[in-house]
């Protein structure tokens, strides 16, 4: 018989009500973990997804509306600026309409050097510069579909009244930034178009900035070259065009960091109801204790060490299991399942969260013990034995 | 278990002088014990007899340490309980008395050699000594085949033993039994009563026994009898 023996016997007296006080624990801490995640995660987002030498050009109004296509070349003449694409949403689906994913028209002659982080390699680049209808995908939707390089494939078009068929030539990688978009050639999406009125506009313009401190020059360049005219522009950096997208999500967040430490509270309370319950059920025990010599200090220690532990275990289960979930998330966003998860896909928990959500769930066992153990402590001997006999 | 040389240096175990005890119970005043002096001889059994409310639990309550009196003084094994604090008290009695309850108050969790094994917690002793100890006072109450077995696994009379283990495995000067019998049938009673005379003359054992029956006066040196507060049959025992 030893101490930790006597702690770990008592916490195993009532197996069940440990049990779910201890999942009540690991629950909680779970919850915390994920949503002291979420702002890091949605950071990482944004600086996986967006660069900060790049920039979007759009109509002021919003996206849906169309830019003149002769913006693209006034923007080529600005000072710093590197290189120019666009894209044009083309609002294909594939095979049905519930297999809608981004796919744009753009120029193919410079996407590796507008999109380097894409990692598109070389080989792919230079195909699609010469096949007409090639597109190159990303893998995450090549894997959703079974798509495979040289594989033709036709997209229904939901804007546009053509459908097209491309030749794959290349894949962006899933470890990328932007593993779900399909993009062609704008040229082929034109002629596609010359039966119906033609294709005059363009739906976003990216700008390339030789090194990020010329960017706010070049935007401010971008608001001149476009004031008055027929459609005033918005120009932001990618990072700040994604971080807008997502701003919304801003209360959002608030709301579930505000919900998850709640959910901490009520965790508490319900420990500490149990703890104190526990301590009233062990009253004639705790009295005996005391009369065969305990002191109050190895009682408190005592009474404390169990609460803490099973605080501490509840606490492993649910940062591990945050831990877990995190690495799942990350698999399947990888996988085919990675639209199906959109953001959630790119969450990632660091070790410091998973240490946090420790540390908060010794706090719950500390704070919903202390007082039930104290009054344990404190026990008055003689009065607790003559209400016992 | 006693040694000699201890017995020999403490003619007198317990000496109780001048004590009172009042309590208060809600808007009730009520004098447990009033002005009682009274001193036991080391080795010998004593039974504090009388009725209900008589003050015999608060008298064995003060000889254990477990409480303290209004006024007067109570010296056991020649230490002045009221000089000791609380936790210098619980230490006094982890070292110098063993206690034996009613109801026998086990650990359900523990088995009967680790209930035994509960006091020597507070010993500087390693754990195989410890356990060496606990099957030493296991065999001396009989019971060294039950080691393993837990409380609800024991007979009330087992459960006793094992209890009267837990009081003498720290070789304690003075043994206080609160009714030990008070819950056990005829024969068990016998046995556990037996087992407390056996203690007492075999290793010169003080104990002060509460009790209400009357079987336990053929196994006691002295009855000290109190009633409303106040001895009642002499104040030496």
């Amino acid at each position: 018989m030893t101490w930790t023996g006597l702690v770990v016997r008592n916490l195993f007296r009532h197996p069940l009500r440990t049990l779910f006080t201890t999942l009540a624990i690991a629950l909680a801490i779970f919850l915390v973990c994920a949503v002291l995640t979420l702002p890091a995660a949605l950071q990482a987002i944004f600086d996986r997804a967006a660069s900060n030498v790049r920039v979007s050009v759009h109509h002021k109004a919003g996206l849906v509306y169309w830019l003149p296509f002769a913006f693209v070349q006034k923007v080529r003449t600005l000072p710093g600026v590197t290189a120019v694409n666009h894209w044009t949403w083309f609002g294909g689906v594939y095979d049905e309409p519930k297999n809608m994913f981004p796919n744009f028209a753009v120029d193919p002659d410079n996407v590796g050097e507008m999109w380097p982080d894409y990692r598109i390699d070389a080989v792919a680049l230079d195909r699609f510069r010469k096949v007409r209808n090639g597109a190159v995908v990303g893998d995450v939707t090549m894997r959703k579909f079974g798509w495979r390089v040289d594989q033709e494939v036709t997209l229904r078009g939901t804007i546009f009244p053509v459908d097209l068929t491309f030749r794959i030539v290349g894949v962006i990688p899933s470890t990328t930034g932007n593993a779900v978009i399909l993009l062609f050639n704008r040229k082929y999406l034109e002629e596609a178009m010359e039966d119906h009125g033609g294709l005059k506009n363009v739906g976003m313009i990216w700008l390339r900035a030789e090194r990020p401190s010329d960017v706010d020059g070049i935007m401010r360049g971008v608001d001149a070259l476009f004031r008055n005219s027929e459609a005033e522009v918005a120009a932001e950096t990618e990072k700040a065009f994604f971080a807008s997208m997502f701003s919304s999500m801003q209360g959002f967040i608030r709301i579930i960091l505000a919900v998850g430490f709640l959910s901490v509270a009520a965790v508490v309370l319900i420990a500490a109801n149990t703890s104190a319950m526990g301590v009233r059920e062990r009253t004639p025990e705790i009295a005996i204790l005391k009369s065969l010599g305990f002191r109050r200090a190895p009682i408190l220690g005592g009474l404390l060490a169990e609460s803490l532990a099973q605080a501490l275990v509840g606490g492993l289960l649910g940062a591990g299991g945050a831990i877990a979930m995190s690495a799942a998330l990350r698999a399947a966003g990888t996988s085919a399942y990675a639209q199906v998860l959109g953001p959630l896909g790119s969450f990632r928990m660091s070790p410091m969260v998973a240490g946090e959500g420790i540390a908060i769930a010794l706090t719950v066992g500390l704070v919903a013990g202390l007082v039930p153990a104290w009054n344990g402590a404190r026990l008055n001997v003689v009065e607790a034995l003559r209400r016992l006999f | 278990m006693a040694s000699g040389d201890r017995f020999a240096k403490l003619a007198r175990m317990i000496d109780v002088r001048d004590v009172s005890r009042v309590y208060t119970r809600g808007a009730d005043t009520v004098h447990a014990l009033e002005h009682v002096s009274l001193h036991i001889d080391t080795g010998r059994f004593v039974a504090l007899m009388g009725p209900s409310g008589s003050g015999k639990s608060t008298l064995l309550h003060l000889l254990a340490g477990l409480d303290r009196p209004d006024t007067g003084e109570v010296v056991v094994a020649g230490e002045r309980l009221s000089a000791l604090d609380e936790d210098a008290l619980a230490t006094w009695r982890s070292r110098h008395v063993g206690l034996v309850f009613q109801f026998y108050n086990l650990l359900p969790v523990l088995s009967a050699i680790e209930n035994v094994e509960l006091p020597l917690l507070l010993t500087d002793l390693k754990r195989r000594e410890r356990r060496e100890r606990a099957e030493i006072a296991l065999r001396v109450v009989g019971l060294a085949g039950r080691a393993h077995h837990r409380p609800q696994q024991l007979s009330g009379g087992e459960q006793q033993r094992v209890a009267i283990a837990r009081a003498i495995v720290t070789d304690p000067d003075l043994l206080v039994a609160d009714e030990p019998t008070g819950d056990l049938d005829a024969k068990s009673a016998e046995e556990i009563l037996g087992l407390l005379r056996e203690l007492n003359r075999a290793f010169q054992k003080t104990i002060v026994m509460v009790t209400h029956d009357p079987r336990g006066v053929r196994f006691v040196d002295a009855v000290v009898r109190l009633d409303k507060g106040v001895l009642v049959n002499g104040a030496a025992a």
